[in-house]
């Protein structure tokens, strides 16, 4: 009982004392780190996601790794000459804007998708990676091109930007509809319909992971882009950032990061085209 | 089929990385816990008190608690506060304080009850003998409604082990996104029984913390009944 | 032993009510040092309500009560330290059920008086052992009987070292084997001198205890006398037909 107390005593004693060092970060009142202020600092903190491989994941051995993190190890490397100065801040995708909004970022680097809404909240630095619609199919009767559709059903998620893009574009197109990612995909398994359209990242990674089917349409419909997002305002880190892209961009950069972190997931079928940005595309 | 998924377990640093996540769990929760039986009790006799201000604080203050989802006030202390006040906070703290918080709401709710429910010759006694209302309350009182506490107490700390859950909304690595962490990586790896088994082992590490607390509760009932 | 002429309470003149409703009228009554002072009425008459007022567990509204010449009933009383001068057993069996015998009476002495471990708990063991409890000292009160339980109490307000004892029927809620007992450690209290005053239904014990009676009714005292008279020629018609009821009650049961 005597040690029990004692116990309860120290963690009681070491919660008081972490409140004094609970204050994570010091706060100014513009609610972000300038670049100066950063390099001042000594380090950098960067949201990524935790568990959304091959973007954002934490590896069996407790490690930060993906395309996102391969990018921001290298931001690190930039700015300090040596990438563990990044500090990595898990973030959920519901709550990446704030993040941003209550300085517990620098940068936010979670596979954000650029769209007029969040740009309000917050400013997107140059794309580095696109989303667009792919279309994956069985092998023995698979879909290459749009034609191919007619008349067939295809397999959609609800209120996703598949959906909308056919409804609108393909309306004699019939699309079957489900709630879940896993019933969406289930009846593409079951064969209840002849494709399945979602975001390509996705459809890529499940098609190398379910042998017999493959993505034979790679890239249809707008591409969303996804970039760097940074406090709205703090412009001296949102220009490095873009300088940087610039100069990742003209070493091919992205490409590297595509074979050290997707290529394994998705393979040789896919064109890392369809999903790195690079050159021209700026 | 099974046995590559338990196989993940073994991979890397997962069991250490698992026992890192239920470390995290039970302290926010352990240490949400005792400051709410602190601070519960004594916003609970303030409660049970002849002082109106304080019913009417306390009832307000339980109120809010009950109608705020923990969500929010997780956004509120860990975002929030450092849009509104520039204070920053940490992940962990900001849970801390938001699970102490509510805990203290239910709990001054529990010691109200419990004070309210003794028979009123108690504190007379005390009162006869010349004890001063702090002695009544330490010595006499609060005692007892600990005793009458002792299951309700147990349920909230399950609830809010349950509840600690919520905190990866703000970034805090526990048990539960642990698990995730590991099973999204291995289903990337085409390991597709993983999560049965990293489930079946955070069901383990959760009755793992909260076995000891029914048995405590399981003995120190026992040992005041005798 | 009998009373010295010495007053130790004085009660003059106190009004009591709850709300509009007046339950104390102008109470008078003064308590020698030793006196043992029996008070008996219907229910609801007002006798424990006199007896918290004395001790403050109930403010008055009018009159004075002063206790060993200091006036108790100003503003500003220390109604901790007073109390500890006055030990009150009630009846409900109101020992702290998760203490034991002897923390419960070692509480009283300890925290409010100061005193020493070690002297309060040979005080309680030399009482103890008078009302043949000793070896219950470890058991907690849901291992005694009522009885036992109402000994205890007893022993815990006379540890606090009381210039005055308040008994409030304190054996009304006992099995009728039980009450002798406990009387009869009240009996050897009252022989040794201690000033008390006693509510009780019990006429015989009265009888054989007081060195006064006091017969209330209404929030009034209606008769006050030596044992002897007002048991055999009560005054007034009220306690005449007040004890009759307890002849009538007695009868019966020598009849079962
Ligand atoms: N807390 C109280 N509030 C209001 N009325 C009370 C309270 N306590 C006692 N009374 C009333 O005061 C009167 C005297 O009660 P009490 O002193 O308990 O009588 P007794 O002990 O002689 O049976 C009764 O009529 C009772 O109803
Ligand atoms: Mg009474």
């Amino acid at each position: 009982m005597i040690t029990l107390k004692k116990k309860i005593l120290s963690l009681v004693l070491s919660f008081i004392a972490s409140v004094g060092m609970g204050f994570s970060h010091q706060t100014n009142a513009a609610g972000f780190n300038t670049l100066d202020q950063i390099k001042k600092n000594g380090k950098i903190r960067i949201g990524v996601f935790s568990d959304k491989p091959p973007f954002g994941y934490v590896d069996s051995n407790g490690k930060n790794q993906g395309y996102d993190v391969y990018l921001a190890k290298r931001l690190g490397k930039d700015l300090f000459g040596d990438e563990n100065k990044v500090e990595f801040v898990l973030v959920e995708a519901a709550s990446r804007s704030e993040f941003l909004l209550s300085d517990k970022v620098d940068i936010i680097l979670a596979n954000f998708t650029k769209t007029p809404e969040r740009a309000e909240k917050v400013d997107f630095a140059k794309p580095y990676m696109k989303v667009s619609l792919g279309i994956v199919s069985p092998d023995n009767a698979k879909i290459t091109s749009i034609d191919q559709l007619k008349g067939k059903k295809l397999i959609v998620n609800k209120g996703t930007t598949a959906e909308i893009y056919f409804t609108k574009n393909y309306p004699d197109i019939k699309l079957l509809k489900y709630d879940q990612n896993t019933e969406t995909f289930n009846a593409l398994l079951d064969g209840r319909g002849a494709a399945l359209a979602h975001d390509n990242t996705l459809v890529f990674a499940w098609a190398t992971q379910n042998k017999g089917f493959t993505v034979g349409i790679n890239s249809i419909g707008d591409h969303d882009m996804i970039a760097p997002a940074v406090a709205k305002g703090n412009t001296t880190l949102l220009n490095w950032i873009n300088d940087e892209i610039t100069k990742l961009d003209k070493e091919r950069f992205f490409h590297a990061d595509y074979e050290a972190t997707l290529k394994p997931i998705y393979g040789d079928k896919v064109d890392p085209e369809s999903v790195v940005i690079e050159g021209d595309t700026h | 089929m099974l046995d590559t998924g338990i196989k993940v377990l073994f991979e890397g640093n997962n069991i250490t990385r698992l026992l890192d996540g239920l470390w995290v769990t039970t302290r926010i929760a352990l240490i949400s816990v005792i400051l709410s039986v602190f601070f519960g009790t004594i916003i609970g006799i303030g409660w049970s008190s002849r002082f109106r201000i304080i019913h009417v604080f306390a009832r307000f203050y339980l109120e809010i608690m009950r109608i705020m989802p923990i969500l929010v006030l997780l956004f509120l202390f860990y975002f929030g506060l450092t849009r509104i006040a520039h204070i920053n906070l940490n992940a962990e703290m900001a849970s801390i304080i938001v699970f102490t918080l509510w805990g203290t709401a239910e709990m001054s709710d529990l010691v109200r009850g419990a004070l309210t429910s003794l028979p009123k010759h108690q504190k007379e006694s005390g009162l006869a003998l010349g004890l001063k209302s702090f002695d009544i309350y330490f010595y006499i009182l609060v005692p007892q409604a600990i005793r009458r506490l002792l299951p309700a107490t147990i349920n909230l700390t399950t609830r809010i082990i349950k509840s600690t859950s919520l905190v990866v909304l703000i970034g805090v690595v526990e048990l539960l996104k642990v698990g995730q962490q590991i099973i999204e990586t291995a289903s990337l790896l085409r390991n597709q029984t993983a999560a049965f088994w990293v489930y079946a082992v955070i069901f383990l590490l959760y009755f793992i913390i909260c076995y000891p607390i029914s048995q405590l509760s399981f003995h120190l009932e026992k040992k005041w009944q005798s | 032993m009998h009373p010295t002429d010495e007053i130790i309470l004085s009660l003059d003149k106190i009004n009591k009510s709850y709300d509009d409703r007046i339950v104390l009228h102008e109470i008078s009554l003064d308590v020698k040092k030793g006196e043992v002072v029996v008070v008996i009425g219907p229910s609801g008459c007002g006798k424990s309500t006199l007896l918290r007022c004395i001790n403050g567990l109930e403010p008055i509204q009018n009159g004075r009560i002063r206790l060993n010449d200091q006036t108790i009933t100003d503003v500003g009383t220390d109604w901790t330290k007073v109390r500890q001068h006055i030990g009150m057993v009630f009846q409900s069996y109101d020992l702290f059920p998760h203490m034991t015998v002897i923390e419960n009476i070692l509480l009283g002495p300890i925290k409010a008086q100061k005193r020493s471990k070690k002297e309060v708990e040979a005080q309680a063991e030399l009482l103890l052992e008078r009302v043949g409890l000793l070896d219950r000292k470890t058991a907690y009160p849901r291992q005694l009987s009522g009885g036992q339980k109402q000994r205890v109490a007893i022993i815990r307000a006379l540890c606090m070292n009381p210039d005055i004892m308040l008994f409030d029927e304190v054996t009304a809620s006992l099995d009728p084997e039980m009450v002798r007992e406990v009387l009869d450690v009240m009996l050897q209290l009252a022989k040794s001198g201690m000033t008390m005053i006693i509510v009780t239904h019990e006429m015989a014990f009265a009888k054989a205890v007081a060195d006064r009676v006091l017969f209330m009714d209404n929030g009034y005292i209606v008769e006050s006398g030596k044992p002897e008279e007002f048991f055999n020629a009560p005054q007034t018609q009220r306690a005449k037909k007040f004890l009759n009821q307890f002849k009538f009650s007695e009868n019966r049961e020598d009849e079962a």
